[in-house]
């Protein structure tokens, strides 16, 4: 409970000095900062055009000229790499904030206002009993295949695990005797929620928000290996794999660097989002 | 505990309820006429209109939504526009490759997880334990597709102890067919292992702490009886929830698995649905896979209340 | 492990040699076919596919076929037409004895029915009745059809097995979508299991010509119990399926796993070449209806490159502008010089410029069903990117690429391919109706010459003037000459290399 009754704006500046403490969640941070930051200077350092063609120099093996080897058309594995990073990363980023904005709106209402609380509740449910995969597929097939509604249907997908999260805190936090205070003072209703609710949920979020980051770069790598996701000539980790697949004997290379770039990225995600847990929400982190 | 029986099953129907709808909504918002999709492209307008007709489209949407929700009802999950055969039929064909595949992939992740969850809780803090979270962080780190492909190469293509994929053809028999599934479920074991790992952990954490524990300790019991006696048959419970859970949750990596390794499943039969434009399938594998999780979901509840009459909703 | 394999493949082989090999090339065994899917259907009049052609030929026949030599040759006719002077009536004797599968016997009501199907829902059909006045029953076996206008292309329509010319008993024949799998071929459908298999069982009551077998024609053999095709949509599990010897025959591998074929447990087989692929061009509307954007397309394509990259080797591919092979009596190399392999960037930037292209994207519509339009696009896109264009990718599914062909508003350029045709008028851009659109004068007048010519020797020079307006009017672009690589069990014997594989007069023989 401490720590969800603990303003955020005391706990931040700690932040960093507690995760340093921590060396996995300290790992995880460093890497996938250094992943963010290799792909947004990935102009810089990329030793080629992302869609520079040498079909001549097809299939060559990791070396001097070619750090990752050439995939089938002869374009440099690595370049590529960073270029899908980009890709990856920013779905990745726009499924969390796609997902926030429904989850903590439905998971304000929900925990906030009892009325809404058992249809939400219940709507939540049933979401969450679609598996992933398969409703952002559905999905995705609906909306037409296209970054965007990558983005939204997976923010779909994740949205009613945020909303769980949020809607928990919430129905604590509107028993606590200082927003009882306020609502009995004749604080609008709208200025509660965002000031002394919405703040106090700030944790918990984040640390789910880490999770989702995660899952949303495997989930989209998953749809685009089955085809069903990003158009194929957008590069992202999991079109890369889905193009590797058929050269998988004669050069595994293409598939084995975008798929450590998803592993390394996921991994320290999830280290980081550990460590954020345990000290942003140790109420959580007895639980998965 | 009746009372509670009987709540859980209204919030059941009611979640049952909002399922169909969802699906509903998805397929309304899916562009394309499904009469201009099953007619194809030399079509005329009058063919669509009269199929339009037909199929019940220009009913007025509340008619059309009571119209499938009742064909539903009766199991009628309509007609697969590529295949021409029910939906229900269509699943059923491929129901074999993906239930023995989720059957194995559980059984594979169960054995792995349960011993390697009990044991890091008992040290808890230890080398092992240590280890064993990471390597269950990496485990859910890697995209299963990709590993499939690893050890497709390494098992399959490298030493030939597998054939890569399939389900050996018609006439396969039964051993052969479960020979195909072997790299599947390794794979897609490995990975959920990661899931029931965790939880395994936290729930035998939960336990060891627990007054009864420390009293059965003090009694001099041994070690191996007070962990395996009495701290793991009292954290089964929620670990068969998660196990529950993950057997629905399977059918999402079962998608994957199966398009990796060529089985003609119920997963491989979505993505070529999606492929296909074939509506309707992707309708009632929606249904199917989402209902049996609030079923298995109300199961496990139903576990609960009997197992522990203090649990109340 | 391996031993189990190899265990399981030995006891197939025992099993089959039990009924093959006392008497070897006779009656027995069953062989699994993998195919590129599930085809959509199993009507060949109601599609083009090769895939449905390639299973169908087996349960339904044509009035003529080709033989050996891609000549036309008699199948349910009993002997080649008689032509009238003018070369506008068409006398048909047909075969007699010949009975359906579901024991009723072919008579010249039955064709003519089967015929006025195939005129009303066949593309290939439609494309004829524009010049077929009447087709007509003279007798119990014989059949008449009379011509508006002389057309050579017409037996070769109705010998060609996707579009097909299918004779069905007459009461099947106004099923749309057809319902009754009714043929008179070698093998009828015994069961299909959608996305599993479809398995063909030997009709018994075939009724074979006598001879020798001739390609397609002559004696149909059938000595095999069964034939399964199974679908087997994802190339890299065909290819894993050749490789442990999982199949009998294994149709379109691609051809970069030649390698892996030869060492696995089935045989590579190449058919060299197969065909062309080619980039059809928007000449109804957009940005392809200006004939300049056309030719600096032309000019601006580097086919060397996007073979390469499709064909992974020049084992499998061959730089070739002429529309035919030399291996055929069609190959020319008249006014193919606009054809360059490295490409001519600069020519097609001068193209561009004159047309005054406005940097409006030039729309590929394209799709991943063949891995290799896929990187011949992309490739393509690079260098039409190169000269200047301005490219818009749009990758969707076969099926739907199928679809939206049909809408000249939807795409200026689509990927396809096609196996050598016998007779050139088949090949698509030659139908004014067919997506491309492409209706001008000078077509009419080299295309309508050619199919008017009856003498073959006159219509191979013909021919060349075709070809030269295809190069002048750039309606397709031919990337080159492709081989095409399929797998086949050591014991399976008596399969003729083949555009379109058939399993009459295949047999298992000892390994």
């Amino acid at each position: 409970m401490a720590a969800v009754t603990t303003a955020p704006a005391r706990a931040e500046p700690n932040l960093l000095i507690r995760i340093a403490s921590r060396p996995t969640a300290l790992a995880g941070l460093i890497v996938v900062t250094v992943i963010i930051l290799l792909s947004v200077l990935a102009p810089l350092i990329a030793p080629y055009a992302p869609s520079q063609l040498a079909v001549r120099d097809r299939l060559q093996g990791p070396g001097m000229a070619h750090l990752m080897g050439t995939d089938e058309l002869g374009r440099d594995v690595f370049t590529r790499v960073l270029y899908s990073g980009r890709t990856s990363l920013t779905v990745g980023f726009a499924v969390v904030v796609f997902a926030s904005a429904i989850g903590v709106t439905l998971g304000l209402v929900a925990g906030f206002f009892r009325r809404f609380d058992a249809p939400v509740s219940r709507l939540i449910d049933a979401m969450m009993a679609f598996p992933d995969i398969l409703l952002a597929i559905a999905l995705v097939a609906a909306l037409g295949p296209s970054a965007a509604n990558v983005v939204i249907a997976l923010g779909i997908v994740y949205a009613p695990r945020l909303a769980r999260v949020v809607r928990a805190s919430t129905l604590v936090i509107r028993e606590l005797p200082y927003v009882e205070a306020a609502r009995a003072l004749g604080v609008p209703t709208p200025v509660i929620l965002v000031r002394h609710v919405l703040r106090n949920v700030v944790s918990p979020l984040l640390v789910q928000a880490t999770f989702i980051f995660a899952n949303a770069i495997l989930a989209e790598a998953g749809l685009s290996f089955l085809g069903v996701g990003i158009s194929p000539d957008i590069p992202t980790w999991g079109t890369m794999i889905s193009v590797g697949r058929q050269f998988l004997d004669q050069a595994p290379w293409i598939m084995w660097f975008p798929g450590g770039a998803i592993i390394l990225t996921v991994l320290s995600l999830q280290l980081l989002g550990d460590g954020l847990r345990d000290f942003l929400d140790p109420r959580l982190a007895k639980d998965v | 505990m009746l009372r509670s029986a009987l709540n859980r099953l209204i919030g059941m129907a009611i979640v049952m309820f909002l399922v169909v709808t969802i699906v509903f909504v998805i397929v309304r918002v899916t562009p394309g006429d499904p009469a201009a999709v099953m007619l194809g492209p030399d079509a005329t307008a009058e063919d669509i209109a009269s199929l339009r007709e037909r199929l019940g489209l220009n009913a007025p949407i509340p008619v059309q939504f009571l119209t499938y929700f009742g064909g539903i009802l009766r199991g009628d999950f309509g007609q697969s526009i590529f295949l021409n055969i029910p939906v229900t039929h269509a699943l059923w064909l491929r129901a074999e490759p993906t239930f023995f595949l989720t059957v194995f992939a559980l059984a594979i992740a169960a054995a792995v997880a349960l011993p390697v969850g009990v044991l890091s809780a008992y040290w808890r803090g230890s080398a092992f334990d240590q280890a064993a979270t990471m390597l269950a962080m990496f485990a859910a780190s890697i995209p299963s597709f990709w590993l499939g492909l690893i050890f497709m190469q390494i098992f399959a293509v490298q030493l030939g102890w597998f054939d890569t994929s399939g389900y050996g053809g018609p006439g396969a028999s039964f051993a052969e067919r479960m020979h195909h599934l072997v790299l599947p479920a390794v794979t897609l074991g490995l990975i959920s292992s990661a899931l029931i790992t965790r939880f395994t952990r936290a729930a035998m954490l939960d336990v060891l702490n627990d007054d009864y524990v420390r009293t059965a300790r003090s009694k001099g019991m041994s070690e191996w009886r007070v962990v395996v006696r009495h701290a793991f048959k009292n954290a089964l419970i929620p670990i068969l929830t998660v196990i529950g859970l993950t057997a629905a949750l399977l059918i999402s990596g079962a998608i994957v698995t199966e398009t990796v390794f060529g089985l003609p499943g119920v997963g491989s039969l979505i993505v070529s649905a999606v492929l296909r434009r074939d509506y309707p399938v992707i309708q009632g594998a929606l249904l199917v896979v989402a209902g049996l999780y609030v079923l298995v979901n109300f199961v496990i509840d139903m576990l609960y209340l009997l197992v522990d009459p203090r649990v109340r909703y | 492990m391996k031993h189990y394999a190899l265990a399981f493949a030995t006891s197939i082989v025992a099993l089959m040699s039990a009924n093959g090999s006392a008497l070897a090339q006779t009656a027995g065994g069953v062989i699994d076919v993998a195919t590129i899917g599930e085809p959509p259907t199993l009507d060949p009049m109601a599609s083009t596919a090769d895939l449905v052609g390639i299973i169908t030929q087996h349960i339904y026949e044509t009035l003529y076929t080709f033989g050996a030599d891609w000549t036309v040759t008699p199948l349910l006719a009993a002997d080649m037409p008689t032509i009238s002077e003018d070369g506008l009536t068409y006398t048909i004797p047909l075969r007699t004895g010949v009975t359906f599968h579901d024991g009723s016997e072919m008579t010249s009501a039955d064709v003519v029915a089967s015929l006025d199907r195939w005129m009303r829902i066949a593309s290939r059909g439609k494309q004829t009745a524009e010049v077929i006045d009447g087709i007509a029953a003279t007798d119990e076996a014989t059949v008449t059809i009379t011509l508006k206008s002389p057309y050579a292309p017409l037996l070769s329509l109705l010998s060609l097995n996707n579009a097909a010319a299918i004779i069905i008993p007459e009461e099947n024949a106004d099923q749309d979508p057809l319902e009754s799998y009714v043929g008179t071929g070698p093998y009828r459908l015994e069961e299909r299991v959608p996305d599993q298999y479809i398995q063909l069982v030997r009709f018994e009551d075939y009724a074979s010509r006598d001879g020798e077998p001739n390609g397609y024609g002559g004696a149909r053999l059938q000595h095999l119990d069964e034939i399964r095709f199974v679908p087997v949509p994802d190339p890299n599990t065909r290819i894993e399926g050749a490789v442990a010897g999982q199949f009998a025959y294994v149709d379109q591998l691609p051809v970069e796993a030649y390698d892996r074929i030869a060492g696995g447990a089935t045989e590579p087989v190449v058919l060299a070449p197969f065909g062309w692929p080619v980039f059809v061009m928007n000449t109804q509307e957009g940005l392809n209806s200006d004939l300049r954007i056309r030719k600096a397309i032309q000019a601006a394509l580097a086919p060397e490159d996007m073979m390469l990259a499709a064909f992974g080797s020049e084992d499998f591919f061959s730089i070739d502008g002429a529309w035919y092979p030399d291996s055929y009596a069609w190959h020319t190399e008249v006014a193919t010089e606009p054809y360059k392999p490295m490409g001519d960037t600069e020519t097609a930037m001068a193209l561009l410029a004159e047309a005054g292209y406005d940097g409006s994207p030039l729309r590929i519509l394209t799709s991943r069903q063949y891995e290799y339009h896929y990187k011949m696009a992309q490739v393509a896109q690079a260098y039409l990117e190169a000269a200047g264009f301005k490219v818009q990718m749009d990758v969707v599914e076969w099926a739907t690429l199928t679809q939206n062909r049909a809408d000249p508003a939807l795409w200026d350029i689509y990927i396809t391919h096609s196996p050598f045709l016998p007779e050139p008028s088949l090949m698509g851009i030659m139908s004014d109706s067919s997506p491309g659109w492409w209706a001008t004068d000078a077509k009419h007048a080299a295309v309508e010459a050619f199919n008017a010519e009856s003498d073959p020797a006159k219509r191979v020079e013909l021919f060349a003037d075709v070809q030269k307006v295809i190069y002048e009017e750039v309606p397709a672009y031919k990337v080159g000459n492709f081989n095409a690589l399929a797998a086949q069990a050591p014991n399976l014997e008596g399969v003729a290399p083949a555009p379109w594989p058939y399993f009459w007069n295949a047999y298992l023989g000892d390994e």
